[in-house]
């Protein structure tokens, strides 16, 4: 690549996209509604923002949505941390699969020609309904939440079933959409029914033992479903911490004797919708939640945790009703489940009193309800440890590469000419090893717990995101960067879908004057962390290139690739 | 005691500080880097394949005696797999028990039938040695997490089975190793596969590599010496010189940093390592991934390293689900996997110098749940290499004609042998001092006395 042909053609873009935004201007295209001014005359000159209210508002964009434009942090800085909250809670919902639908429908259709009998668009669709919905969703703290739910109640890809039938992660991500500001029993039970969790963790057509087989019912999904999606492994305080026996020892929440248990439980599921038979593994019905067929359930009395059992001769209805309300009343979960959750939005490193503060929130919403999202994703974000990090040594989180990448669409502009941002995040994957649900494990890309040897381990922390980013993959990172910036593949769109674009006008605009827009990109990308070592280093860079296409790149390159940009706090 | 102890080394060895009489052991490390350092033909290598998920290896290695047989196939269910489809294996210890492979191994199957290679039955995570009397009276301490994937993965990469720890075995060894050695920054610990526990010290981290070209990534335009490529080193030299006070900001920013400077030294390295793609299967990943390993081996000198370890990672292996489909169609990519892998070594004259080895989470039940097997405890494994005593069964591999006190439940077996006594004869034979093995694998004092001049296992006898 030499640098006259990147120019060139960061030129040729630009004009092109010019003018497309001159006719698009007034802010449709998907963008954030708040945008739209009210059609008012002469509405009152909006109050000037601080630099410090700029930079919360990015901190917060960091922690709670997929990135936003210059415009909306600062819509955000006036509106403040609790209203803007309460506002994403009633955005409507961006749901996945009707993008999936009508990507099929194109297919079938015979539009993308080249590939008529191939599953290779069966197997893009939900990617690219992905792509599309979360960078254009205006409710992109709930595709964020979503996001980070996919990351704790993990289905993957990488299983060919759930590859290859588009409803079934579209239909799981909806789930996971609804459920994200609904109550957390409901998103366990909708979990546990979930066709795409059934294969994944194959408690789908699990039957009942058969003596004369010498046959058990499968431990996966009873064996996981403690671990990692409600009560993890130790018993636990209010605060996160292991509670001790009195030989100072961690209390297990389980043994085999309790998996096997509620393994009897998790027996007699199969797919559901007309005509659904125990043990149909060939007519796969994505679009409904499993059926339990009473025929294929352990009978029997069944023993749960803390003393609670089921009696004999309950449906399987009401022993996996059962099972669930006793995983839902377990203490655990509220300090499990809210240290997963701020470490996915807020930092790896909560403290013992804001995991207290956030469980204290999951067991009751002040109204006497317990498991209320809302209530939790609202005392994680609005905690003093994420709106004024306590310790600059140890705070924040190193972001991940799907919400770097993902931010950098929403914050520059991502547009095509019908709309569509096709993206199918297989670069993505290869280059940064993370893809929302390709995780090669149930255990997430990375583990919660994950600790990096050396003054991270040594101080007793954790960085689970530094699981993944290794030798290669921090370089991966920034050619990454490098090929959306000054190469011309900002995502990886294929056959059939128009060409995804940057629209950056606003900040090219600001390419006169290097100290200014460096300053602006340092609030949008770091929330005004960057050193100033690097931002004089930035600073002296740009202006060594007179074209302001370049100027702009490299400025962007350097802030998203340095500490600070990988860095949130 | 011990563990002050062991902390005081510890520092003390970073710090460089000579402990003639205390640290007798941690000299000798240092003289063993000294001679590593200036003697190539002394060049050993470990290379770890992890079969991530818990491989069914109770149907990797199959008794094929009629006694055993029959409880095999009435354990198994409908998991068992036909006897006649068995690969005989020469196994020359087994006191005339005869065992078969899964029939997809054939290039195993020759591998050991050749000598090349080694198997070791029922062994896992073990807190103390195995004791009936122990098990009948409840009394056998667990290992932290039995039966759970995170735990025990991570188990067989750390060799510390009674507590949680981020420090793999290959890590201390690094740690002993490099410390204090000048280096050019490219660590010993070399992945395939990314960050992993067995390869990450104190002070060592893995150095990740790919499976393609130098396998090191540059950052493009970084060796360019037009004003774009100026421009950016420059740029690069100013943002990632200074320490972040932030502690995961200046871990990232020395990974960047580490990252850069390391991959310039390891392709100019790399640059005169021979392509093998000629004399491997490239359509097999693992395949891929060793001959990858083989070139870094070829070029090790030119690293500076006398010792290397390297991990690789095969996916897929949890098969509560389709168990036996799965198998018959990953069990072969492992055995060509080491097929290729002994073949270019041995075209390089280097395979006395590698020993190759297999871990998994743990094997899995004996009993079916219908479709696949669940999480298990003891299970089987492969080692490879030239210095290996090949053809032979160590461990003991449990009667399965009747019912078994080592069977805990659903054909779950209590491992007989412990991965600590495993890894110490691997790292005897890489060339820890006997006295030194607890620095390396600290419990391994419970089942192995150091002094007794015989290997725990006689892998290399």
């Amino acid at each position: 690549m030499n640098l006259s042909r990147i120019t060139c053609e960061l030129k040729n873009a630009c004009i092109t996209t010019f003018a497309i935004l001159l006719v698009a201007c007034g802010g449709s295209g998907g963008n954030d509604d708040i945008n739209t001014p009210p059609p008012v005359a002469n509405p009152p000159a909006p109050p000037p923002i601080s630099l410090e209210a700029r930079n919360e508002a990015a901190l917060l964009a960091n922690q709670a949505t997929f990135g936003m434009p210059w415009e909306t942090l600062e819509d955000m800085a006036r509106q403040g941390r609790a209203d803007w909250l309460e506002s994403q809670f009633a955005r409507p919902v961006t749901y996945h699969r009707p993008t999936i639908v009508d990507i099929v429908r194109r297919r079938d259709a015979g539009e993308f020609d080249a590939f008529e009998d191939d599953i290779e668009y069966l197997i893009f669709a939900r990617r690219l309904a992905w792509w599309h919905n979360t960078v254009i969703a205006d409710d992109t703290l709930r595709q964020r939440v979503a996001f980070a739910l996919s990351q704790i109640f993990v289905v993957s890809d990488n299983v060919d079933v759930l590859e290859v039938y588009p409803n079934a992660l579209g239909g799981y991500y909806d789930m996971l959409l609804d459920n994200a500001f609904g109550n957390y029993r409901d998103l366990l039970r909708d979990v546990t029914y979930s066709p795409a969790m059934g294969v994944y963790l194959s408690h789908l057509n699990n039957a009942k033992a058969d003596p004369g087989l010498g046959t058990f019912p499968d431990e996966n999904y009873a064996r996981e479903v403690m671990q990692l999606f409600s009560i993890g492994l130790f018993e636990l305080n209010e605060d996160g911490s292991r509670k001790r026996d009195s030989n100072g020892d961690a209390i297990p929440t389980y043994d085999n004797t309790d998996i096997g248990e509620f393994a009897k439980v998790f027996t007699g599921f199969s797919f559901g919708g007309p005509g659904a038979v125990f043990g149909n593994n060939t007519e796969p019905n994505f679009s409904v939640p499993m059926q339990l067929f009473d025929e294929a359930h352990s009978p029997g009395e069944k023993q749960l945790l803390r003393g609670v059992s089921i009696p004999d001769g309950l449906t399987a209805t009401q022993d996996v009703e059962a099972a669930i309300d006793n995983l839902f009343n377990h203490p655990n979960v509220g300090p499990f489940l809210g240290r997963l959750l701020i470490q996915r939005l807020v930092t790896s490193n909560p403290s013992p009193a804001y995991v207290a503060r956030v469980s204290r929130a999951f067991a009751d919403n002040g109204l006497g309800v317990r498991g209320d999202m809302k209530a939790v994703i609202r005392a994680i974000l609005l905690d003093p440890e994420a709106t004024n990090p306590p310790d600059a040594f140890t705070g924040g989180k190193l972001t991940e590469p799907v919400v770097r990448y993902v931010s950098m669409l929403r914050r520059f502009g991502a547009r095509s000419d019908d709309g569509f941002i096709a993206a199918l995040g297989y670069f993505l994957q290869i280059e940064t090893l993370q893809h929302p649900l390709s995780s090669r494990s149930v255990f997430n890309f990375y583990l919660p717990d994950h600790q990096p040897s050396g003054a991270i381990a040594d101080a007793g922390l954790y960085a689970p995101e530094l699981q993944i980013i290794d030798a290669n993959t921090v370089i991966s990172w920034a050619n990454f960067i490098d090929a959306i910036f000054f190469g011309d593949v900002v995502t990886d769109a294929p056959a059939g879908f128009n060409e995804v674009t940057l629209e950056p006008t606003r900040w090219l605009a600001l390419t006169d004057t290097p100290s200014v827009l460096v300053d602006e990109l340092n609030t949008l990308i770091t929330a005004g962390t960057a050193s100033q070592a690097t931002l004089d280093a930035v600073v002296t860079s740009i202006s060594e290139f007179p074209q302001p296409e370049l100027r702009l790149a490299l400025a962007v390159y350097y802030l998203s690739i340095a500490p600070e940009g990988v860095h949130s706090q | 005691m011990t563990l002050n102890r062991r902390q005081f080394l510890t520092h003390s060895c970073q710090l460089g500080v000579a402990l003639p009489t205390v640290a007798s052991g941690l000299l000798s490390l240092g003289s063993m880097r000294e001679a590593a350092a200036a003697v190539s033909s002394d060049y050993k290598a470990l290379v770890c394949i992890l079969l991530a998920g818990g491989n069914d290896s109770y149907n990797m290695l199959v008794p094929t005696d009629s006694d055993q047989y029959a409880g095999y196939q009435r354990i198994r269910a409908d998991l068992a797999l036909p006897r006649e489809q068995l690969l005989p294996v020469a196994l020359a210890n087994t006191d005339s028990r005869q065992f078969g492979l899964h029939p997809g191994m054939t290039a195993l199957q020759r591998l050991i039938n050749d000598g090349d290679a080694a198997m070791i039955a029922n062994i896992g995570t073990l807190v103390e040695p195995y004791d009936a009397i122990a098990v009948n009276e409840g009394r056998q301490r667990l290992p932290v997490g039995l039966f759970s994937h995170a735990d025990q993965i991570q188990q067989w990469q750390t060799a510390v089975v009674d507590n949680r720890t981020a420090i793999g075995w290959a890590g201390r060894l690094a740690d002993q190793m490099q410390n204090t050695r000048p280096s050019n920054g490219v660590s010993m610990n070399i992945s395939l596969s990314g960050t992993n526990v067995f390869q990450s010290g104190r002070t060592v981290a893995p150095y990740s590599i790919r499976n393609n070209g130098s396998g090191a990534v540059a950052i493009n335009e970084y060796d360019s010496q037009e004003p774009f490529g100026l421009n950016r080193r420059r740029a690069f030299e100013s943002i990632f010189r200074d320490t972040r006070s932030n502690l995961l900001a200046e871990e990232y920013r020395s990974r960047m940093r580490g990252a850069i400077d390391q991959q310039i030294v390891f392709a100019e390295a790399m640059a005169n390592a021979s392509d093998l793609s000629d004399s491997i299967n490239t359509a097999n990943p693992l395949s891929l991934a060793l001959a990858q390993i083989a070139r870094v081996i070829s070029v090790s000198d030119a690293l500076g390293a006398t010792r290397q370890t390297f991990f690789v990672t095969v996916g897929g292996w949890d098969h509560h689900d389709e168990v036996l489909a799965n198998q018959a169609r990953m069990l072969p990519t492992v055995a060509e996997g080491l097929a290729d892998f002994a073949a270019v070594l041995k075209q390089m004259n280097a395979f006395n110098a590698v020993t190759t080895f297999t871990i998994s989470d743990f094997g899995r039940t004996m009993t079916s749940n219908g479709r696949g097997s669940d999480h298990g405890w003891g299970g089987h494994h492969v080692v490879m290499g030239g210095d290996v005593a090949g053809s032979r069964l160590l461990g003991a591999f449990p009667l399965l004609d009747g019912p078994s006190p080592l069977d805990v439940g659903r054909g779950v077996y209590i491992p007989t042998t412990g991965i600590d006594s495993y890894f110490a004869d691997l790292a005897l034979w890489y060339g820890v001092p006997p006295a030194e093995l607890d620095i390396i694998l600290p419990n391994i004092g419970r089942f192995y006395d150091p002094s007794s001049g015989v290997s725990p296992l006689g892998l290399f006898a």
